[in-house]
């Protein structure tokens, strides 16, 4: 069976029973849970120190309304990451190439953030549609342009995600292919390609882990504005 | 059936091999009783042991006593093969990739896997280290709170001697009070003495300069002037009687004038003697207006000398 290079983005299905909810929840099995003991294994010293440092710096500058929001957003972040680099694996199949489950994170958060704007301060948060020391004429048109970019933000935070992954997945597909295809052709390009190559996944081991933290930081700021 | 095995007393099942300890501790719920919080065996020291990073080190030593050392070597190898010669595994682009994630993944454990190990021991001994510090200064303060107390008991035992000390000191005072009274006693009788003696003195001198006083007065009154004539014309007779002398009184005026010049010369000399050849202009003006002074000293001793002795 040959493989197209979408195949890797078909969302998996084992004898009609789909697959992905299994795809999403097994990577919770690589972090230990924080046992009763105060000496723990270097692992989980690790994890717990990540965890700490990253919510210590992601809560910096929200308010004290946000920091309830301290435990979804960490551990959306790992989740992200984990999801993002597992799929860097050969063989596997990355979650969050699919735009429905990032479409699926992206929506709700966000318009949680804006409804709480709404509920709880309404004009300061209907206020960050005009920034500051507009001139008078060009106000209509600037609160226009605003709400338009408000209602972008979800649409924005789901694609950015999608698209990252998915163009560096196919990527590397390509890339591989073409090296893999000239082997047997001319191998002096095969080992360039390959240089190429392994200078992508590198690249693509970065854009894993900074598109998941993009994400969560963006979320952290609508919510800064809103709270 | 599980329901009828409940009703069995825990005991037996307990003594009916596994399937009965396994009953019993179904029997127990998860992690409610405090046994869970019983001191748990400690964790060990390292990590198992893994060769080539991901090969238990326990496969090795099982195949060991078949295949000696080569054994998991030949069995990765002739694994591998097979898979790939019954094209169970087939080579593609996915290889490609696998290789390069594979080489990413080795090179970023190989070079920060010590630094990053290192990092959360240090995380740990961190921990360690504060809660070592707090029973450290514990310690410290006890051992300390115990010599403070030694050192109280030894104080108390020196009580006696501080008292003896007081003691001596109130004596002492008592005997400086008792000793400047006495003098001031004493001094005041002797005040009182002394004044009585002179009295007594002021009394005799008073007496005596009466009674010389009435002498004198009786022995003027009592010159006649048939006296008087008298002893006037036996001083001018006295006085005819002297001759002047010239070479005596040479001789003396000589006398006189060497021992002047010897004195003038004398101080002349010391004034030399200081006037030395660094001193400085206001010095040598002192020294200077000195030697003249002492000149016209000498030169006015000498006239003086003279005018004794000269007729003028």
């Amino acid at each position: 069976m040959m493989l197209s290079f979408f195949d890797q983005f078909m969302s998996p299905t084992y004898l009609g029973i789909p697959l992905m909810a299994l795809a999403l929840t097994l990577p919770w099995v690589l972090y230990p849970t924080p046992s009763a003991r105060w000496l723990n294994n270097r692992f989980l010293a690790l994890q717990g120190w990540f965890i700490n440092r990253f919510t210590q710096q992601l809560l910096l500058p929200l308010s004290l309304g946000g920091h309830k929001w301290a435990a979804l957003l960490t551990s959306l972040m790992i989740f992200l990451i984990t999801i993002n680099m597992l799929g860097l694996l050969p063989y596997t199949f990355t979650p969050t190439t699919q735009l429905s489950l990032n479409l699926g994170l992206a929506v709700p958060l966000w318009l949680a953030t804006v409804l709480i704007g709404m509920r709880n301060q309404p004009t300061h948060a209907l206020g960050h549609l005009l920034p500051e020391g507009t001139p008078g004429p060009l106000i209509p048109v600037l609160i226009i342009i605003e709400t338009i970019s408000l209602f972008i933000r979800p649409l924005a935070l789901g694609v950015r995600l999608t698209a990252n992954l998915t163009a560096g997945h196919l990527l590397i597909q390509l890339i591989a292919t073409a090296a893999f295809v000239l082997l047997p052709l001319m191998p002096v390009v095969a080992i360039l390609t390959s240089t190429v190559l392994v200078l992508l996944t590198l690249l693509e081991v970065a854009v894993a882990m900074i598109q998941a933290y993009v994400f969560v930081l963006l979320l952290s700021l609508y919510l800064q504005e809103n709270v | 059936m599980l329901s009828r095995l409940v009703i069995v007393s825990a005991n037996g099942l307990k003594s009916s091999g596994p399937l009965g300890a396994g009953l019993v501790q179904a029997s127990r719920s998860l992690h409610t009783s405090s046994q869970s919080l019983a001191p748990v065996p400690p964790l060990p020291e390292k990590g198992g042991k893994v060769r080539h990073g991901i090969f238990p080190e326990e496969i090795f030593q099982l195949l060991y006593p078949k295949t000696g050392v080569t054994g998991p070597y030949m069995l990765g190898t002739g694994l591998l093969l097979y898979m790939l010669s019954k094209e169970i595994y087939v080579i593609n682009h996915e290889t490609f990739a696998a290789a390069s994630i594979g080489a990413v993944i080795i090179y970023g454990v190989k070079k920060f896997g010590p630094s990053v190990a290192a990092f959360a021991d240090k995380l740990n001994e961190e921990k360690v280290a504060k809660a070592q510090e707090v029973k450290d200064l514990a310690m410290a303060s006890l051992a300390q709170a115990i010599e403070d107390e030694k050192k109280e008991q030894w104080r108390a035992e020196g009580r006696s001697m501080l008292f003896d000390a007081k003691r001596n000191n109130v004596a002492m005072l008592l005997e400086t009070n008792y000793r400047e009274r006495l003098h001031m006693v004493t001094h005041e009788v002797k005040r009182r003495l002394d004044y009585q003696v002179a009295l007594q003195n002021l009394h005799t001198r008073m007496e005596q300069e009466h009674m010389v006083n009435w002498v004198e007065k009786s022995v003027v009154g009592s010159i006649t002037p048939q006296q008087e004539k008298e002893s006037i014309a036996k001083c001018i007779t006295d006085l005819k009687t002297v001759h002047f002398d010239p070479g005596a009184y040479k001789q003396e005026v000589k006398e006189i004038f060497s021992v002047v010049c010897v004195r003038s010369r004398c101080f002349l000399l010391f004034i030399f003697l200081k006037k030395g050849k660094d001193d400085t202009r206001a010095e040598l003006a002192v020294t200077e207006s000195g030697l003249l002074t002492g000149t016209l000293y000498s030169i006015w001793e000498v006239g003086v000398a003279l005018k004794e002795f000269l007729p003028i």
